[in-house]
């Protein structure tokens, strides 16, 4: 009894909780079993010796093991770097003492297998589970940051090693750290590193051990490497493709580190090893999503600054149409478009003109990332509205920067109107006959009239007027600027405008822009008609000496946007002129004769004062009022707001210009008096040269607009004298109903009632419970 | 002080000198074209009658063509004279 305990402690010392191993042949052990078969206690023991074992390894070994775990995470360490080469090191030390005490137990544990054996009963369970299980049993919390720490290091030195073939060497050579492993290029410690990186691994994954302990901080280190990588090389540069080197990035440096880990250290894969290549694939697929994944959201993050710099930014749009193949993108894109469109375009601080710049920006970015429009559709929405009801002057912006001198995305872009036109045809006719490759609209698409669906493929233009919905709003306003234009710049180069209105015409249509064709034509023949009258008998005969040189712009007033019904007196001495030139036309024209609009044209003037002379071209009021002042030197606002017939008011301002000028004082209120003398306040400049005053000489669209609704008035009091009351939907029907015939019908429900709104306003109608009445008095 | 005009130039617009402003059978403004015109004035004139009733020349006409019989002012009834003024 006594001799057979002490062989058991000799052959198994761990019985009397020694950590040992003790070499025993074959014979010791049989004698052992034999001596236990008799006693009859071979299975105690062997149960027993597994019991002692269990215990060791949850009292002793995996304590040990986690212990340095615990302890590092209490001490700070202020200096991060040294802190992670620090954690390298524990995290190496213990793993090499885990896997020797593995190993150690392991030897133990075949010899006990083989008492087992002799008993002929499963007595003992798998080690190596009983192995994981208990050391995972203690996890400490904090285990990851070591582990995460040790890849770190580890996957920095090889990125390292990695870049130093492509890289230049000199630059390497300037620096004097090492990238990889921080310490200074002659103590180098990338090699032993990546020595003991490689050791460490193997010991994992011959405990089994790397995928439990390292697998899930492995992926969160890779992903978070993938991100950086993505941040560092991508960010804010959109004039190049990256998604390529991206996943040669991570197919070659990534999956070829993760190899070595998983592949105990060597690169090249073992073709027979299918377990391993199975879980490299595996991996491989699930990062190349991540990449995906990381890289298009940061593409989107950064949308608002791609759409600024297209085209330039081409190449990241062409990378997101790659990633959205794969990934279902669109929901985030519209979402985080959308609110970048509201943050950064669409508030008080922006400017029309760029809201629409920007605008068509996006119209066109997203055009090259989508044919079909249907996204650029949902994230434009915001924009349209907005412009829409916050913004008066869109219309404005719009047919300005159509037209402008200077060229701008619209011009250009009404400049390839026929070339549209002839893409459209082509479009449609491709559609028919690949018709295999339609494909229905995703859910996600505004779906509620057949006008989306129309305008969808429309171009750029098209997309504007939209915005709108009514062409006739914007030819409005083009005759508008128009006629401002020709009106302030007299002697104007009409080759420009006809293209553009050939253009336009293109776009829109003949006859909204004919008026526009008869405001061209009579520009061109005033010019015939002036000349000829400047040459009649009846314009030169009684001409005086030294008559200044007149000319007109005739117009033909149904045509041109009505002018405003202000007038004043010109000076007689021009009046007589004009009067002879009106009985030229007479003659010339028979039967037909002129009315002057006196504010509207140009002069130009020679004021001789104080030795001085000027060159100025002014507002022919303008002109008036400082032609009064040659022969009465001091004028009562009034007196002088009778003589040329305008309100006194307008008249302060218009002598505002004079005042500028420095040639007219206000000495007393409403006194004002030219400065001839030769007073050493009122300094001049001999050459101020300044350009007409820019008055607004037509009434505007919107003040036309009100005059056409006032038609209507007429109806709707008609139709309340008879129907007594009558809500605003029914009063839009009648309207429609009858007086679609008139000019301009073309309003809205919500036109209207701001309409009868303002006729509540003045009185002229009652708002009560939902219904339009006439007041009863 | 002395002003020199070098140059003048206004604005105005023509207007028929007629008894009317619209063309009784179009009803458009003088100083607009008859429906099958694109200008006015020297492209689409008026000719006047001797009932001192004014058209415009392409309306007027056409009106005259259609009759069967009697070349009637379509205004006044009076049979239809042109005045050359």
């Amino acid at each position: 009894m006594e001799g057979s305990w002490n062989k058991l402690k000799f052959c198994f010392p761990i019985i009397s909780h020694k950590l040992e191993y003790n070499e025993t042949n074959r014979e010791k052990l049989d004698e052992l079993c034999k001596e236990l078969i008799s006693l009859n206690v071979l299975d105690e023991i062997t149960q027993m010796l597994c019991l002692e074992i269990q215990n060791t390894l949850l009292k002793q070994i995996v304590p040990e093991f986690w212990k340095p775990f615990f302890e590092n995470n209490l001490e700070s360490q202020s200096n991060n770097k040294a802190k992670q080469k620090c954690e390298f090191q524990i995290f190496r030390n213990a793993i090499t003492q885990l896997f020797r005490r593995y190993q150690l137990l392991n030897r133990i544990m075949v010899q006990v297998k083989y008492l087992e054996s002799k008993t002929g009963k499963k007595l003992i369970y798998n080690f190596d589970e009983v192995f994981k299980s208990s050391l995972l049993s203690q996890l400490p919390d904090s285990f990851t940051n070591i582990v995460h720490a040790f890849y770190y290091v580890s996957f920095k030195v090889f990125i390292n090693t990695k870049a130093d073939n492509d890289d230049d060497e000199e630059f390497m050579e300037e620096r004097e750290e090492c990238l990889g492993c921080e310490m200074l290029q002659l103590k180098c410690q990338c090699q032993e590193l990546v020595n003991a990186f490689g050791e460490i691994n193997l010991c994992l994954t011959k405990m089994g051990l790397l995928d439990r302990i390292s697998g899930y901080t492995l992926t969160h280190l890779i992903q978070n490497e993938i991100y950086n990588h993505i941040q560092k090389t991508c960010k804010g540069n959109f004039d190049t493709q990256h998604l390529k080197n991206l996943e040669k990035w991570l197919d070659t440096i990534v999956l070829e580190w993760l190899t070595r880990i998983y592949n105990n250290g060597s690169s090249k894969l073992d073709p027979t090893n299918t377990k391993i290549r199975e879980s490299i694939n595996c991996f491989q697929m699930k990062l190349k999503y991540f990449l995906y994944e990381k890289y298009a959201n940061s593409i989107i993050d950064q949308f608002f600054n791609i759409i600024i710099e297209f085209p330039e930014s081409q190449p990241a749009i062409d990378d997101l149409k790659l990633c959205m193949e794969k990934l279902d993108l669109r929901a985030h894109l519209v979402e985080t478009l959308k609110t970048s469109l509201k943050t950064r375009l669409l508030h008080q601080g922006v400017d029309t003109c760029d809201i629409i710049t920007g605008y068509v920006a996006t119209i066109k970015t997203m055009r090259h990332l989508e044919k079909s429009g249907i996204l650029l559709q949902t994230c434009t929405e915001p924009v349209k509205e907005y412009l829409r009801k916050c913004r008066q002057d869109t219309v404005r912006c719009v047919v300005t920067s159509l037209i402008e001198e200077t060229p701008s995305d619209l011009a250009e872009e009404l400049a390839r109107s026929e070339a549209i036109k002839a893409e459209e045809n082509e479009r449609n006719k491709d559609e028919m006959n690949n018709w295999q490759e339609w494909s229905p609209d995703p859910v996600d698409a505004i779906t509620d009239s057949e006008k989306h669906s129309r305008n969808r493929k429309s171009d750029i233009i098209s997309m504007i007027v939209d915005i709108y919905g009514s062409k006739e709003l914007f030819v409005n306003e083009y005759r508008n600027l128009l006629a401002e234009r020709l009106l302030i710049n007299l002697d104007f180069n009409p080759e420009k405008e006809i293209r553009n209105l050939e253009l336009l015409k293109l776009r829109f249509g003949e006859n909204l822009l004919h008026s526009c064709e008869v405001m061209l034509r009579d520009i061109s023949d005033s010019k015939r008609i002036n000349a000829h009258i400047l040459e009649s008998e009846t314009f030169t005969s009684t001409a005086e000496k030294d008559e200044p040189s007149v000319s007109a712009l005739i117009v033909s007033s149904q045509f041109w946007p009505t002018f405003k019904k202000e007038t004043m007196e010109l000076p007689d001495e021009m009046n007589k002129i004009f009067e002879r030139y009106k009985k030229s036309y007479e003659e010339y024209k028979g039967n037909r004769t002129l009315c002057w609009s006196a504010l509207n044209g140009k002069v130009n003037i020679e004021i001789e004062i104080n030795d001085k002379k000027l060159d100025l071209t002014v507002t022919p009021a303008q002109a008036t009022i400082i032609w009064h002042f040659q022969n009465q030197k001091e004028w009562q606002l009034d007196s002088l707001s009778t003589v040329i017939n305008m309100p006194p008011s307008v008249l302060r301002r218009r002598i505002g210009f004079w005042q500028l000028q420095g040639l007219i004082r206000e000495t007393k209120e409403n006194l004002f008096v030219l400065c001839d003398e030769k007073q050493q306040d009122c300094e001049m400049e001999t050459q101020v040269n300044v350009v007409l005053d820019e008055e607004e000489t037509m009434v505007s669209a919107n003040d036309q607009r009100e005059e056409e609704l006032q038609v209507f008035w007429s109806y709707i009091l008609g139709m309340l004298t008879n129907l007594d009351s009558m809500p605003l939907e029914r009063i839009h029907q009648m309207l429609k109903l009858f007086a679609s015939q008139g000019p301009g019908f073309e309003f809205s429900q919500d036109e209207l009632k701001s309409f009868l709104q303002r006729k509540v306003r003045e009185h002229k109608l009652v708002y009560a419970l939902g219904v339009y009445q006439l007041p009863k008095n | 002080m002395k002003i020199k005009v070098k140059s003048w130039t206004s604005v105005a617009w023509w207007k028929w000198i007629a008894n009317d402003e619209n063309c009784g059978i179009c009803r458009m403004a003088f100083e607009n074209c008859c429906p099958d015109c694109s200008f006015a004035g020297d492209d689409c004139p008026l000719v006047w009658g001797h009932c001192s009733h004014v058209f415009h020349m392409h309306c007027i006409c056409k009106w005259l063509n259609s009759q069967l019989n009697q070349q009637l002012c379509p205004m006044c009834r009076q049979t239809w004279r042109f005045n050359d003024r």
